[in-house]
C-alpha cells in the first residue's frame, strides 16, 4: 500500500507540474499575439502558406530563397506573419500533403511548395483545390493546370556560365564537380551544364563531375563526402571546384577553401544562391556561384496574383546566372568578365544553346 | 477475464502508460524551457490527431504500416531475435509489390492484387531469410547483417527506378519511362491497388483491416499453437529449447522470414493502398519506428495495435500542432524517443513511480538476451 500511495502522490506532482508550466507559457505567449490582431487592418485577403521541403526553414538554400519571397511579397502588402503569412517545415517526405492540407483547411490561398519532392502532393492539391493558387518551385509542369506554377530555372545554362568560368579560370587544365545526386533532375542540369560550359571554352579541358552516390535522403546533407571528393579532386590537379548539391556541395566549398593555395590557385563556385552572403566560410576561395534567383520569381509570381488575382499557369522561368565576384570582382581579367557577358546574352537570346538535354 | 488476468494485464500496461505520460511531461518542459506553449502545442496535436474525420483518417493511415512493423520487430523479439532489418524488408516488398503491379496489365483485380501483395510478403520474407541463416550457419549476428541489408535494399531500390541522368546510363527496371529525368516507377495498375474504404479526401484503404487482422492472426500463432510456444521458448531460453527436442536453428529462420514477410507486408499495403508507386523519397522511417512499436506494446500482438494507434497519432498530430502553435514537429521525434528511453529501460519508470517488478517473470522477454553469445 505504501508504494501505491507513494506512486499516486508523484504522478499528482508531476500533473501539477505540468499544469503550472502550461499556464505561466501561455500567458507570454498571448500577449504578442493579440496587440498585431488589434492594429492589423485588413488590406488584403490574401494568405500566404509555404511548405518546406525536408529541412529548414533558414537553410540558407532553397527553403529559405523562397521564404524569403513569401516575407517580401507579404510584407509590401502589409500581412501579418502568422496570420497572413506563416510556414511549415516538412520533416519526413511522406507528410507533403498532410502539410499542404493544413493550409487548405485554414483558407489559405497561396500556398508556395518548395523543391522538386513536394510536385506529386502539390498537384494533386491543386486539382482538388482549384480556387487555390499553387506555386512549386522546382516542380517542371508536363501538364498545365490553371491555378499551379512550377517555377522552374534554366539550371544548365546557369551551370554553363560557371563552366566557363571555371574553364577560363584553370591553369591546370583539370576541373571538378562535387554534386548531390542525380536522382534529382536540377542536379544533373548543374553538372551537365557546367561540363558543357567548360568544353565550350576549352574542348580539351578534363572535368571530373562526382555525383554523390547515396539516396536521395543523404545526397544533400553529407559534407563530409563533399570535403573528401574535393580533396580527391584537388589531388588529381582540379583548380577549379564547382559544390553543387546542399550541404554536400558546402563540404566541398569549405574543403577548398582550406587547402593550400585558395583563392590564388584554386578556386571554388558555389551554387542555388550567392553563397558569398550564406557560406563565409567559402570566402578564400569562392570567386562566384551558379544561381537561381528564386526569391524575385516568387515575389513576382505572388504579386500578379494579388494584384490581378491571375494565376500563373504552366511553367515559369525564374531567372538564372552568376553571382557577383564580390571580393575576387578585382582579380578576375576584364576579358573572362566580358565572355561571361557574351555567353550570357548568347543564351538569353538563344542563339548560343547549352546543349543540355540534347 | 478473472482477476489475475486483469491484474497480469494491468501490470503489463503499467510501464507502457506511464513511460508515455513521461515523455510527454519532459517534452512539455522542453518546449516550456525553450519558451513554447505546451498546452497549445498538445491541443494541436489532439486536433491533428482526433480533432476531424480527416484527423481521425490521418491517424489511421498512419497507424496501418507502423503496425505491421510493429509485429515484424516483436515477433523476431519473442524468439530473441532483434530485427533491425524491418526498414530494408519494407524496401523490398515495396519494390516487389510494384513491379508485380505495374506489370501484368489486364489481370482481374482478384488475381492482381493478392499477387502484388504476395510479392511484397515474398521479397520482404526474402530480405528477412538472409540474416537468419546467416545467424544459423555462420553465426552472424542478424543486428550487424540487417543494419548492412538496410543499406543494400534501399540502394537496390533506388537503382531500380534510376532514371539515368543524361549521361546515357542504363535506366532501372523499373523507371517510369515518361518522368524525363525523374525517378520513379510508374502508377501501379487500378487492378493491383488495395481498394478506398473511405476515398479522397480521407484516402483509408483496405490495409488497416488487413493489419489487423494479421496482428490477431500473430497473437493467435504467438499463444495458441505448438509453433508460438517453440518460438517463445527459444526466444526465453534457447538451451533449454534445444534440452527440450525444438528445432532451434529452424525456429530462428522461420522467425526472421516471418518478420521479413510482414515488414514486406507493411511496403506492399503501403504501396498499393496509399502511394501507387515507388519514388526513392519514400524509403521514410517506418521500419525502424516499428522498433518503437514493438518495445512500446510490450512485444504482445494486441500491445503492438495500440501502440501503433499511439505512434500513429502523434505523427499524423504533428503537422496540425506545428500550424497552429509553431513548434517544430523535432518535439515529436524527442517524444518518440523518450519513449523509447523509458520502456527499454522500464527500470528507470519503475524507480520513479515505485512500482514492484511484475511477479511472474518468466513470461517477459530478454530484450538482449544474445547479445555477444551464440
Amino acid at each position: 500500500m505504501q508504494t501505491k500511495q507513494h506512486s499516486i502522490l508523484l504522478s499528482l506532482a508531476l500533473l501539477a507540474a505540468l499544469i503550472l508550466s502550461a499556464c505561466t507559457a501561455a500567458a507570454p505567449a498571448a500577449a504578442p499575439t493579440a496587440v498585431p490582431q488589434a492594429t492589423a487592418a485588413p488590406t488584403s485577403s490574401v494568405k500566404i502558406g509555404l511548405v518546406t521541403d525536408v529541412g529548414r526553414v533558414n537553410d540558407r538554400s532553397f527553403n529559405q530563397s523562397a521564404w524569403e519571397g513569401v516575407v517580401q511579397a507579404a510584407t509590401a502588402l502589409g500581412l501579418q506573419e502568422g496570420d497572413g503569412y506563416k510556414y511549415i517545415e516538412t520533416q519526413d517526405s511522406k507528410d507533403y500533403a498532410d502539410n499542404i492540407q493544413q493550409f487548405i483547411d485554414a483558407d489559405f490561398n497561396v500556398i508556395v511548395t518548395v523543391g522538386f519532392a513536394l510536385g506529386e502532393a502539390t498537384i494533386a492539391a491543386a486539382k482538388a483545390n482549384p480556387e487555390i493558387y499553387f506555386i512549386g518551385v522546382d516542380q517542371f509542369q508536363g501538364e498545365t493546370l490553371p491555378n499551379l506554377t512550377g517555377l522552374v530555372f534554366y539550371e544548365d545554362r546557369s551551370g554553363f556560365l560557371a563552366g566557363a568560368l571555371a574553364a577560363q579560370l584553370s591553369k591546370t587544365g583539370t576541373i571538378a564537380s562535387v554534386l548531390g545526386t542525380d536522382l534529382v533532375p536540377p542536379v544533373v542540369a548543374f553538372g551537365q551544364g557546367f561540363e558543357l560550359g567548360a568544353k565550350y571554352i576549352n574542348p580539351n579541358i578534363q572535368v571530373i563531375s562526382t555525383y554523390h552516390p547515396g539516396e536521395i535522403s543523404q545526397a544533400f546533407t553529407d559534407p563530409e563526402w563533399g570535403a573528401a571528393t574535393a580533396k580527391q579532386a584537388l589531388d588529381q590537379g582540379a583548380d577549379v571546384i564547382f559544390g553543387a548539391g546542399g550541404i554536400t556541395g558546402n563540404g566541398a566549398l569549405q574543403e577548398v577553401a582550406t587547402a593550400p593555395g585558395a583563392g590564388t590557385d584554386v578556386f571554388c563556385i558555389g551554387v542555388d544562391t550567392d553563397q558569398w552572403e550564406t557560406l563565409p566560410a567559402a570566402h578564400p576561395c569562392l570567386v562566384s556561384s551558379a544561381m537561381k534567383l528564386i526569391t524575385p520569381a516568387v515575389v513576382e509570381l505572388i504579386n500578379t496574383y494579388s494584384a490581378d488575382s491571375k494565376m500563373t499557369a504552366g511553367n515559369y522561368f525564374g531567372g538564372a546566372g552568376l553571382a557577383p565576384f564580390h571580393d575576387f570582382d578585382a582579380k578576375i581579367p576584364q576579358e573572362v568578365k566580358d565572355k561571361l557577358k557574351e555567353i550570357a546574352t548568347a543564351l538569353e537570346s538563344g542563339s548560343l544553346a547549352t546543349g543540355y538535354g540534347q | 477475464m478473472n482477476r489475475s488476468a486483469l491484474r497480469r494485464t494491468g501490470q503489463l500496461l503499467l510501464v507502457p502508460i506511464l513511460a508515455v505520460c513521461s515523455a510527454l511531461l519532459v517534452g512539455a518542459a522542453i518546449m516550456w524551457l525553450f519558451g513554447d506553449n505546451p498546452v497549445a502545442a498538445y491541443y494541436g496535436l489532439w486536433e491533428g490527431a482526433f480533432g476531424s474525420p480527416r484527423a481521425w483518417s490521418t491517424t489511421i493511415r498512419k497507424m496501418t504500416p507502423l503496425m505491421l512493423t510493429g509485429l515484424s520487430v516483436a515477433i523476431a523479439f519473442k524468439a530473441g531475435l532483434f530485427n533491425i532489418g524491418a526498414s530494408g524488408q519494407f524496401i523490398m516488398g515495396t519494390v516487389c509489390s510494384v513491379a508485380v503491379g505495374v506489370n501484368f496489365a489486364g489481370l482481374p483485380s482478384v488475381v492482381h492484387l493478392p499477387l502484388a501483395l504476395l510479392a511484397g510478403v515474398a521479397g520482404g520474407l526474402f530480405w528477412g531469410a538472409i540474416p537468419g541463416l546467416l545467424k544459423v550457419f555462420t553465426g552472424a549476428h542478424e543486428v550487424i547483417v540487417t543494419i548492412m541489408l538496410n543499406y543494400i535494399a534501399s540502394l537496390f531500390a533506388a537503382w531500380t527506378v534510376y532514371a539515368g541522368g543524361t549521361q546515357g546510363q542504363t535506366p532501372g527496371p523499373l523507371w517510369d519511362s515518361t518522368a524525363g529525368a525523374i525517378s520513379r516507377t510508374p502508377e501501379v495498375f487500378v487492378s493491383a491497388r488495395l481498394p478506398w474504404i473511405v476515398a479522397e479526401p480521407y484516402r483509408v484503404h483496405w490495409g488497416v483491416v488487413i493489419a489487423l487482422l494479421v496482428a490477431l492472426l500473430s497473437w493467435w500463432i504467438i499463444f495458441k499453437t505448438t509453433l508460438g510456444f517453440s518460438l517463445r521458448t527459444v526466444g526465453t531460453n534457447a538451451k533449454a529449447a534445444r534440452y527440450a527436442g525444438m528445432h532451434v536453428h529452424g525456429i530462428t529462420i522461420l522467425t526472421m522470414m516471418v518478420a521479413g514477410g510482414l515488414a514486406g507486408l507493411a511496403g506492399a499495403i503501403e504501396t498499393l493502398g496509399l502511394n501507387h508507386r515507388f519514388a526513392p523519397e519514400f524509403t521514410g522511417g517506418v521500419g525502424f519506428d516499428g522498433i518503437t512499436v514493438a518495445l512500446l506494446g510490450q512485444t504482445h500482438p494486441l500491445g503492438v495495435i495500440l501502440s501503433a494507434f499511439l505512434l500513429g497519432a502523434l505523427d499524423a498530430g504533428s503537422a496540425r500542432m506545428q500550424f497552429s502553435s509553431g513548434v517544430s514537429v523535432d518535439i515529436i521525434q524527442v517524444i518518440q524517443a523518450l519513449v523509447l528511453a523509458f520502456v527499454a529501460a522500464p527500470m528507470i519508470i519503475r524507480q520513479l513511480y515505485r512500482i514492484r517488478k511484475p511477479s511472474d517473470q518468466a513470461e517477459s522477454t530478454l530484450f538482449s538476451s544474445r547479445w555477444g553469445r551464440s
